[in-house]
């Protein structure tokens, strides 16, 4: 027996083209569409290159002219507080909204159809439609803070407001994930713990604090993973919204990678900030994993 | 007869060679042998858009017979450069395309064509154009005496002013300023206050953006200041003239109180009626004119030492192509549109630099009317300050930008994040590292 098993694996066994046509169908265009230009990118951030022609070695340039650009030190700063404005946003909310929706609250069947939905439109759509409800003078948003008295509030056109509009704006349309993220694990908490702790006379909000929310730590620690990468790149909103501004007030980095390679074809330098980001990102995300894994244990 | 076996081999070989043939279509191929389809692209996607459209159009019908046709693809403006580089670079550029800018370093890459010889085969006669057009579509440094752009159109940016507001404010249009402090007051008339907030502007601005850098571009011009010397060799000359532009600007927001940060779109705001004074360019004629909005142009006042305005052109130029042979019809097409362009220089935008359109003697009464057409074409003959100049790095240069080196430094200013003399400092040492390019 053990002997035919030594026979059969001396056999070469014919090359199973099929076998690699079937991973060639995802890896192809993974090596293509991911691989290849992150690695032009981390080669470009060393070039000067404007498309055409070919590219001009300049060291570490590109990297030097990122630092000192006023800008791009602006739109790192500025991700980093919508990091700190969207993600505690769409944390809080996707959780009360799935909470409203699994506890079958008033109007939770339509509630839920008007929690999910903002997802499933375009975020350019999204940015489009609160462009007029938070314009200063014609706005909804406004019209109804002056009945609570109220100033204007220059959402989009002050420096001061302009990346809070903005927030206003992704955390409506980002808590739609989060919300069905949220409601599916809810859904899995069995429901012998809450019929455990209600036989030891828990309140409602012990139930909550002591069932429902350890139960629902790793899929708030994999939302807030996902939600801190979403938002450090945040981009669309800032296109549609602001273009950035005023003043850079609301830019975020790939907005500005954006203007710096298509609008001023300097291809280098924006390498140069996208192989920044990446490095940020790639720590924010790391030391959020290990935080939440440090907590869970 | 054999039976033929469906085998999941088979099957994934067929499947494979359709993958791969749906993959990589069929090559392009842009000779055809009776029918040229020459490609043209075209950022104009305001109410002007729709006349070069209707140009394209006239084209097309006139030549349905003769075996050619021009398809147009309209590009994103802010898209528009990067996107003519990357089809050049991947062998596709399209024929022709409309721009404002000048391209020394399309010239120095060798992605424009030199038009000398096309243009007298073609029999466009260039002795028809004004000499300032033609010295601004030629590129002494990269191209020696070549023409590379066809001029198409002329425009300088002047003030429109909504005539309900001037006789809301007791003024008479007729009077309308000639200097900086007569403005003023006139756009002080014009303004309307809630409390301490401008809720109708006087003069339309936005808080960052084209707006205010065109205006100060504008205005530092008049006041003496020099983006780059005559010589190319010195940036920022009269750095003095430029921060007094600069404290000019900042007081129509906090001083005179006669402008808001409030707005965000420019047109639409002066088009709702939230603006009285809104200096534009001819681009914006057809759109008001169909929304019936009450409205005239008038000539940019003299703020500083001497009138100037924004000055900006309009020309069609030729992409290299692998086939060299494409180059002739699409000249001809140019010479054309040029020779045709009477309906684009009195609806669509600007003047003509033809002297034959503009000595027709329906010039003046054709298309948009005079009153809200002629500050405009008068508005050429003191339109110098010019969009960006024809050096590699031009565009850190130019006024009429919302995201360049520019615009940028400037929207810390508008937004109090940046002394002036501190922006002035960053632009000397910015437009002296662009220059050094070349």
């Amino acid at each position: 027996m053990a002997a035919s098993i030594l026979e059969r694996r001396d056999l070469k066994a014919p090359t199973d083209w099929v076998a690699y046509a079937f991973i060639a169908l995802f890896t192809v265009p993974f090596l293509i569409f991911n691989v290849a230009p992150i690695l032009f990118t981390a080669y470009l951030s060393f070039m000067r290159w404007g498309i055409f022609g070919p590219p001009r070695y300049v060291g570490t340039a590109n990297f030097r002219d990122a630092i000192e650009n006023d800008h791009v030190r602006i739109a790192f700063g500025n991700i980093l507080l919508y990091g700190l404005t969207i993600v505690p946003g769409v944390l809080v909310l996707g959780l009360l909204a799935a909470l409203y929706v699994h506890n079958r609250w008033p109007l939770s069947s339509f509630a839920r159809v008007c929690f999910f939905s903002p997802y499933v439109v375009s975020a350019t759509v999204i940015g489009l439609v609160w462009v007029w409800l938070l314009d200063t003078r014609f706005g909804l948003i406004n019209h109804y803070l002056a009945y609570l008295g109220f100033d204007y509030i220059p959402w989009l056109t002050s420096t001061t407001w302009a990346l809070y509009g903005v927030s206003i704006a992704s955390i409506w349309w980002d808590m739609g994930l989060a919300f069905v993220l949220i409601l599916a694990a809810l859904q899995d908490i069995p429901g012998d713990l809450y019929d455990a702790v209600e036989v030891d006379g828990a309140t409602r909000w012990q139930r909550f604090w002591y069932v429902t929310l350890p139960m629902l730590r790793p899929v708030l620690s994999m939302v807030l993973t996902l939600q801190l990468i979403s938002t450090l790149r945040i981009f669309s909103q800032v296109y549609v919204m602001t273009s950035g501004g005023p003043a850079s007030a609301s830019t975020s980095v790939l907005y500005e990678i954006y203007t710096v390679a298509i609008r001023n074809q300097k291809f280098g330098l924006a390498a140069a900030v996208s192989i920044m980001l990446f490095a940020v990102i790639l720590v924010v995300t790391l030391l959020s994993r290990r935080l939440l894994r440090e907590q869970q244990t | 007869m054999t039976k033929s076996k469906f085998t999941r081999r088979g099957l994934m070989r067929t499947a494979g060679t359709l993958a791969l043939a749906s993959a990589f279509p069929m090559p392009f191929v842009r000779t055809a042998s009776a029918a040229t389809e020459i490609i043209h692209w075209s950022p104009l996607a305001a109410s002007d858009g729709e006349i070069w459209a209707q140009m394209i159009q006239n084209f097309n019908d006139a030549h349905k017979d003769k075996g050619v046709s021009i398809k147009m693809e309209v590009v994103n403006w802010d898209d528009y450069t990067t996107k003519v580089l990357a089809a050049a670079a991947a062998g596709a550029a399209p024929d022709f395309g409309w721009n404002t800018d000048p391209r020394p370093a399309f010239v120095r890459d060798g992605l424009l064509v030199p038009l000398n010889e096309l243009v007298k085969n073609s029999g466009l006669d260039i002795a028809d154009f004004s000499e300032f057009s033609i010295s601004k579509s030629k590129f002494p440094n990269y191209g020696g005496d070549e023409l590379f752009q066809v001029p198409l159109d002329l425009m300088s940016l002047v003030p429109e002013v909504n005539t309900a507001h001037v006789s809301e404010a007791g003024l008479k249009i007729d009077e309308w300023p000639d200097d900086g402090a007569t403005l003023i007051d006139w756009a002080k008339a014009m303004t309307k206050l809630e409390g301490d907030k401008v809720v109708r502007s006087g003069i339309m601005m936005t808080g960052a953006g084209v707006q205010p850098t065109v205006t100060w571009g504008i205005v530092a011009e008049q006041m003496g200041f020099q983006r780059i010397s005559p010589d190319f060799k010195q940036v920022a000359v009269n750095p003095d003239a430029g921060k007094a532009a600069m404290q000019w600007v900042l007081d129509l927001f906090d001083k005179h109180k006669v402008s808001t940060r409030d707005v965000t779109d420019r047109y639409k705001a002066f088009g709702t009626g939230q603006g009285s004074i809104f200096w534009t360019g001819p681009w914006t004629l057809n759109g008001y004119l169909e929304q019936k909005l009450p409205f005239v142009s008038k000539p940019f006042p003299k703020i500083g030492e001497k009138r100037v305005t924004y000055f900006e052109r309009g020309a069609l130029e030729l992409y290299t192509q692998k086939d060299p042979s494409r180059h002739q019809a699409t000249m001809d097409a140019v010479k054309w549109l040029s020779d045709n362009s009477f309906l684009w220089c009195t609806k669509g935008r600007g003047a003509s630099p033809r002297k034959s359109i503009i000595d027709r003697p329906d010039y003046k009464t054709a298309g948009a009317p005079w009153d809200v057409r002629g500050a405009f074409v008068e508005g050429i003959e003191y339109a110098t300050a010019i969009a960006d100049f024809p050096i590699i790095n031009g565009a850190d240069f130019n006024i009429y930008s919302g995201g360049n080196f520019l615009a940028k430094t400037l929207e810390l200013v508008w937004a109090g994040q940046s002394s002036i003399d501190d922006a002035m400092t960053k632009l000397q040492e910015g437009w002296q590292k662009a220059l050094e390019e070349g």
